[in-house]
């Protein structure tokens, strides 16, 4: 896995690239020489057990924490060393593992405020005051839409601080499509929600992979649903990559058994 | 009867700079979550440099020292004071707003508070040290010949004009989009940046745009009061414009204003009115800010969001009355013509 091919014809493809990738806290290598990729319009899950380094990756590709050393290339331009706002920019989108709303926000405001380009410059405010006027218009009609699809349409004028745990779930990925992300990059989106929700979040991340093309990077501890929705599954372990397949090709794969599911079900037992 | 218009026109420049002090900070804190903990010194900035601007040179002997004494005309000098507040802001904001988190942002806004206060009062060459700037001109004394009320509701006026402006711009600002997304700001940085947004511009823009109001009130006060030293902008003043917006209702500026009279008006001026106890001169002041301190207390604990929270916004609503369709219906046929109503 460690050699990628810098064949042009076979990059074309390529939507997100990570290259030797590494990232050290104090004397723990969080992220320890990680490389893989990432093909436009797949749905790309990436797995690991606890502490492998995962949300550390996330952090890093989002520009969040600056790598040690390595490559990220988000459509073939380096980005490794960004600030946050221009990899976001660019269109990678990342949420976090533990939902973080605009709590003083209310729900259609969190959509609204998360759109490119909402015409915030000042200069808008002190002399052009429509220009905000017709895009809000606009977004207000586009984030009706999505609030209806993600089913938050009756709780738009509540203040997302007093959303339940799955609905600021799917406020967090709600708020993600207003952006506009050409990759949305999702740390642990189903973490503590129920099982029902689980699938309703799975189709709607399909869903949007379909209609609007996204690709997906989809860090995530539920196998069900990663084996169910990703074409492809990198499984990182101490902070490298180990492999990468089906999740049916890895259940079969001796080293992920063991690093992977293998050390979860310890875990489990053990505690 | 003179006596007592002319205190109520005081009083009224005192309210009017202290809203206006309390809407640049909630345009910093209230809108954008930024802890400005030396609110006060962008007042003193202020108001001294549009005062060395327009006052004349010192007189050589006389023991009066200050930077500048350029004789300027006021409008020019007090767009130097509002210039130089936010200069002050900007530079503050260089500092504490690239890599600070709120918390440690407070305590290098209060450090340079602290230094800033200290450098004016030592620096007997700047802005005459502890004794201050005084006799500094009037700005409308050339207009006619006033009678001292006339002079003091004719510059009442002009600052109400002014906190009117300022108060209009404010809303302007919290219904825009850059509102929008300074709140956000101030709910969750990390996640604005994330969404490819510049948070350092938008916390600098609310820095500065924060600084040159108080600054504005800064120039209001030392043209009003033609005098000011270190002891008229003490730390504790800073607290003052806090407990006013606390009070009032942080990210709502009519809760600005509410909290101004509550706290700059009826607890500042109404204490001065105790009977002065000889043998404890400072009993008054300090029963000032424990009357202060307790409304926000008080409040923090019955109100934490104020006494007028902050409103919530919201946008057009479909069906608009038309409850035949479903709102998946309206949607599917188009929303264009809704918000225009
Ligand atoms: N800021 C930090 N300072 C020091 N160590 C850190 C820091 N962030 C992460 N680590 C360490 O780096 C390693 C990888 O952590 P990371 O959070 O990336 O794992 P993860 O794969 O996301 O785990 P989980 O599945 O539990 O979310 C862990 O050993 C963690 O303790
Ligand atoms: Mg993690």
């Amino acid at each position: 896995m460690a050699t990628i091919s810098n064949d042009p014809s076979t990059q074309v493809n390529v939507a997100l690239e990570v290259e030797s990738l590494k990232k050290s806290f104090g004397g723990v290598a969080a992220v320890d020489g990680v490389s893989f990729s990432v093909e436009k319009g797949t749905i790309t899950g990436l797995i690991g057990p606890n502490g492998a380094g995962k949300s550390t990756m996330v952090n890093l590709i989002s520009g969040a924490l600056k790598p040690d050393s390595g490559h990220i290339r988000l459509d073939g331009h380096e980005i490794g060393g960004l600030e946050p706002h221009q990899i976001g920019a660019r269109g990678l989108i990342r949420t976090f593992q533990i939902s973080r709303e605009y709590p003083d926000m209310t729900v259609m405001e969190n959509l609204i405020v998360s759109a490119a380009n909402q015409g915030e410059r000042l200069i808008n405010v002190c002399f052009r005051p429509s220009v905000g006027k017709k895009r809000d218009r606009e977004l207000v009609e586009r984030a009706l839409h999505t609030l209806v699809t993600f089913g938050l349409y009756p709780l738009r004028n509540e203040y997302a601080r007093n959303l339940s745990g799955g609905q600021k779930r799917l406020l967090e990925l709600s708020r993600a499509v207003m952006a506009d992300p050409k990759v949305l990059l999702l740390d642990e989106p189903m973490a503590g929600v129920n099982p029902a929700l689980i699938e309703k979040l799975g189709e709607h991340i399909v869903g949007l992979n379909k209609e609007l093309g996204t690709t997906f990077v989809l860090v995530e501890h539920n196998l069900e649903i990663v084996e169910k929705i990703c074409s492809k599954v990198i499984v990182v372990a101490l902070g490298a990559t180990l492999a990468v397949g089906t999740m049916a090709e890895l259940r079969k794969n001796q080293a992920v058994v063991e690093a992977y599911l293998g050390g979860d079900v310890r875990e489990r037992v053990g505690s | 009867m003179d006596i007592i218009l002319g205190y109520v026109t005081t009083i009224l420049v005192f309210f009017f700079t202290y809203n206006i002090f309390t809407l640049g900070l909630n345009i910093q804190f209230g809108y954008t979550g930024i802890l400005n903990f030396t609110v006060i010194t962008f007042m003193a900035i202020g108001g001294y440099v549009a005062a060395v601007l327009a006052m004349p040179k010192a007189p050589a002997g006389s023991g009066i020292y200050y930077i500048l004494g350029l004789n300027l005309p006021w409008p020019i000098a007090a767009l130097g004071g509002v210039l130089a507040a936010g200069l002050l802001g900007y530079l503050i904001g260089q500092i504490a707003l690239k890599r600070l988190r709120s918390d440690y942002l407070a305590i290098v806004t209060l450090a340079t508070g602290t230094l800033l206060y200290g450098l004016i009062g030592n620096g007997t060459s700047i802005f005459d040290g502890w004794q201050g700037l005084f006799n500094v001109p009037q700005p409308f004394a050339g207009f006619r010949t006033w009678t001292p009320l006339g002079y003091s509701i004719f510059f009442t006026i002009v600052t109400a004009v002014i906190f009117v402006f300022l108060w209009l711009f404010a809303n302007r600002i919290y219904k825009s989009p850059l509102g929008r997304v300074m709140r956000a700001v101030r709910d969750d940085q990390d996640v604005v940046e994330a969404f490819g947004k510049n948070t350092f511009k938008i916390r600098m823009t609310a820095m500065v745009l924060g600084s040159m109001y108080v600054g504005v009130g800064g120039v209001l006060t030392i043209a009003y009061i033609t005098a000011l030293s270190p002891a008229g902008w003490t730390t504790g003043e800073t607290f003052v414009v806090w407990a006013a917006l606390l009070v009032g209702g942080r990210g709502n500026n009519f809760g600005a204003i509410v909290g101004s009279f509550l706290v700059a008006v009826v607890f500042n001026e109404a204490t001065r009115y105790l009977p002065q106890i000889p043998a404890h001169p400072n009993l008054i002041p300090d029963i000032r800010y424990v009357l202060i301190g307790l409304a926000v207390i008080l409040s923090v604990y019955f109100r934490p969001q104020g006494v007028f929270p902050e409103k919530k916004n919201t946008f057009f609503e479909v069906p608009l009355g038309d409850n035949s369709k479903t709102i998946e219906e309206h949607l599917a046929g188009g929303l264009s013509k809704v918000g225009e109503q």
